[in-house]
């Protein structure tokens, strides 16, 4: 299967085929009929095996927000190739994002700086409370990408480290 | 709903507003209390006016108003604690009185001092009142003078040199508080008497940094204590009253989530007690204004003064629910010297309400803050649903403000009735784009202990599963994944150039 969604953690394989009367859902575990129609106050009509109900629906780039009897989901459509590029380097390590938004209080890094894994990168205050941001691994400070007083959502991308070949280069 | 003859009431108001020495009120405030004071003050017949940062622009008290003026700051925080640029706008606007709302300038009497020195009328107490009540210890120490019940406690400024032996003697354990503190900020509960000394210090540090002022006290920590709190009315001529309790135990992080009247821990005797209390202590200030006197109370009954708010409380549409009183009115009233006009016999107390603060924050996650665009909202309707709500879609929410997005303010006739429209107004609550605390709240409404009373301060730290995000079902799954799909352009296109022959209408198969 080629297409998957993220929900939370979890990484859901399935596949979309035409049917007769709308669509069939191919999961790992089973397929089904399957139908989506869209009413003009936003609102949807959504038909799983015969059963339909009413859901809300909406779109904001890969991310796809429903509200389904009574509760808010949000899921990630996952593009095949960014899956496939994303298994390839597997380099998650690189990159230093931002656990939950707020703000940069103080920062102890600095571009070209030798940083061991475990050293304190930048203190970053959330909801009136200071969190510290480590290194995840030995390495160089490649970029930072934000200055202190400057805020930003969960998952920025607040600092990087120079990939593992360079830094290997270098010594 | 106003009965008959609170309509007729109103409508005397909103005649003699016409001589009130303001006819138009500026809002200091954002998000959804600035509606909230709107809705009144332009009901009233009066010219509402908001300072906004460019932040909020969208905001739906901005499109309200009758005029909003721009403010800048370094951050939009600084904007709205810029006493300087709201003068500024007030006066440009033409505004004769100021509505602080709650939190931001709401109890700093230096802004309500400058607000009178410019000749406008500050909706709130007067300066001293503030002070007196925002130094927590000169606020303990005036309440105990008048024989109202506080805490075991030692007091650091009585005798500095003598402050960690006094604090010795407190019954254990003990809590330590920053004088200057509030919300729950530097506080620390200490058990044993051998880490009293190191407690100190580092309770010292942070009253430092988050209130430049270094002075403490410390109390008897009371266990699993339930917050009840009071709130009072009180006019220029000297009357006050009380509008009776809130129950508000329901807290993370010392922060409020869910509150109702009546409390389900008073019973009638206990209930006027508590209430007379807290009616006293404001008399005993000459207090005007609205304002609110939480107690601590403890598993035997037992309640102690913890601190008196002086403005509006977020948590006021409760009282405003079974009470019938519309608090804003009654500030504006009192700000442009009216006498309350009734008595405490009159104030009665109908049914049962429950506030549900809805915040922008991931309950699972440690209730971290979570932000996104307002792609979709739909918020519930019906009989005793009252939703007071600072956002519109097309809005963003953003790390720069309070997370609190909206309340739910839910009445009926008895508790049951409440809590069961405020299952189904959480469930019909849908904001979409940006993660909220809805489904926790169901979650929590839910708990066997939240539906027998039975709560406490550390309710939410003690059930941790309720925070906890559940998996959803498996048929709950392929419902979310068969919209999501139908939703994806690129495997709705994929799907529709192979038409799938074989199959016709059938049900799921494996």
């Amino acid at each position: 299967m080629h297409h998957a969604f993220k929900l939370g953690e979890a990484e859901h394989n399935l596949e979309l085929s035409r049917a007769l009367i709308g669509y069939r859902l191919h999961l790992a575990d089973g397929t089904g009929p399957v139908n989506l129609h869209l009413e003009d106050d936003g609102s949807a009509v959504l038909t799983v095996n015969g059963h339909s109900e009413k859901v809300l629906v909406a779109m904001r780039g890969d991310d796809v927000f429903i509200h389904l009897g009574g509760v808010a989901y949000q899921l990630c459509y996952e593009h095949p190739l960014q899956r496939l590029a994303a298994q390839s380097q597997g380099s998650g390590e690189d990159h230093v994002r931002s656990p939950m938004p707020g703000s940069l209080v103080a920062l102890h890094a600095k571009p070209g700086q030798s940083v061991a894994r475990g050293e304190t990168l930048l203190v970053m205050e959330s909801m009136k409370m200071e969190t510290t941001i480590i290194a995840p691994r030995d390495g160089v400070i490649e970029v930072v990408h934000f200055a202190v007083g400057q805020t930003f959502d969960r998952d920025a991308l607040l600092l990087s480290l120079e990939a593992i070949a360079v830094e290997g280069k270098k010594s | 709903m106003r009965t008959t003859s609170e309509v007729a009431g109103f409508e005397a108001i909103r005649e003699r507003a016409r001589s009130w020495p303001f006819r138009s009120v500026l809002i200091a405030n954002r998000g959804e209390i600035a509606v909230r004071i709107l809705r009144t003050v332009q009901g009233l017949g009066l010219e509402g006016v908001v300072v906004y940062h460019a932040a909020d622009r969208k905001a739906p008290a901005v499109r309200m108003a009758d005029q909003a003026i721009e403010i800048t700051g370094a951050t939009p925080v600084a904007a709205y604690l810029d006493a300087k640029q709201i003068l500024a706008a007030a006066q440009a606007s033409g505004a004769g009185a100021i509505h602080p709302g709650y939190g931001f300038l709401s109890e700093n009497a230096g802004f309500a001092r400058t607000v009178a020195a410019a000749g406008l009328v500050f909706v709130g107490p007067t300066p001293e009142q503030i002070e007196l009540m925002g130094d927590k210890v000169l606020a303990r120490a005036f309440v105990a003078q008048g024989g109202f019940p506080v805490a075991p406690s030692a007091i650091e400024d009585d005798e500095p040199a003598t402050f960690a032996e006094r604090a010795l003697k407190v019954p254990f354990p003990l809590l330590i508080k920053p004088a200057a503190g509030g919300g729950g900020k530097g506080m620390r509960i200490v058990r044993e008497a051998t880490r009293l000394r190191t407690e100190i210090e580092r309770a010292r540090s942070e009253g430092q940094r988050y209130f430049g002022d270094g002075r403490l006290y410390v109390e008897r920590y009371i266990e699993n204590p339930r917050h009840i709190e009071v709130q009072v009315l009180g006019d220029a001529q000297g009357k006050v009253v009380h509008l009776f309790e809130r129950e508000c135990s329901v807290q993370r992080r010392f922060q409020k989530i869910v509150e109702e009247t009546p409390s389900p821990a008073l019973d009638a005797q206990l209930r006027q007690r508590i209430c007379e209390t807290a009616a006293g202590i404001a008399r005993k200030a000459g207090y005007r204004n609205a304002g609110t006197v939480e107690f601590i109370f403890g598993a035997g009954g037992e309640f102690y003064f913890l601190e008196m708010n002086t403005r509006l409380q977020v948590e006021h549409p409760v009282t405003e629910m079974i009470t019938g009183k519309d608090l804003v009115l009654e500030q504006l009233r009192v700000a442009a010297g009216e006498p309350l006009g009734y008595s405490q016999e009159q104030i009665t107390s109908q049914g049962h309400a429950i506030e549900f603060r809805i915040y922008a924050e991931d309950a699972s996650r440690g209730y971290t803050p979570t932000t996104g665009p307002v792609l979709m909202l739909r918020a519930p309707q019906g009989e005793g649903v009252r939703v007071d709500s600072g956002i519109v879609e097309g809005q963003d929410v953003t790390a720069a403000f309070d997370p609190m997005l909206a309340k739910l303010i839910v009445s009926g006739k008895d508790r049951s009735e409440a809590i069961a429209r405020a299952d189904k107004a959480l469930a019909e609550y849908a904001l979409l784009g940006c993660v909220t605390n809805t489904a926790f709240l169901r979650r929590l409404l839910n708990h066997q202990a939240f539906i027998d009373g039975q709560v406490h301060t550390g309710f939410l730290d003690a059930h941790p599963e309720i925070a906890a995000q559940p998996e959803p079902d498996q048929a709950t799954l392929h419902k979310l994944l068969a919209a999501a799909a139908l939703m994806t352009r690129p495997m709705r296109d994929v799907a529709d150039l192979v038409p799938d022959l074989h199959t016709a209408i059938g049900s799921w198969s494996n």
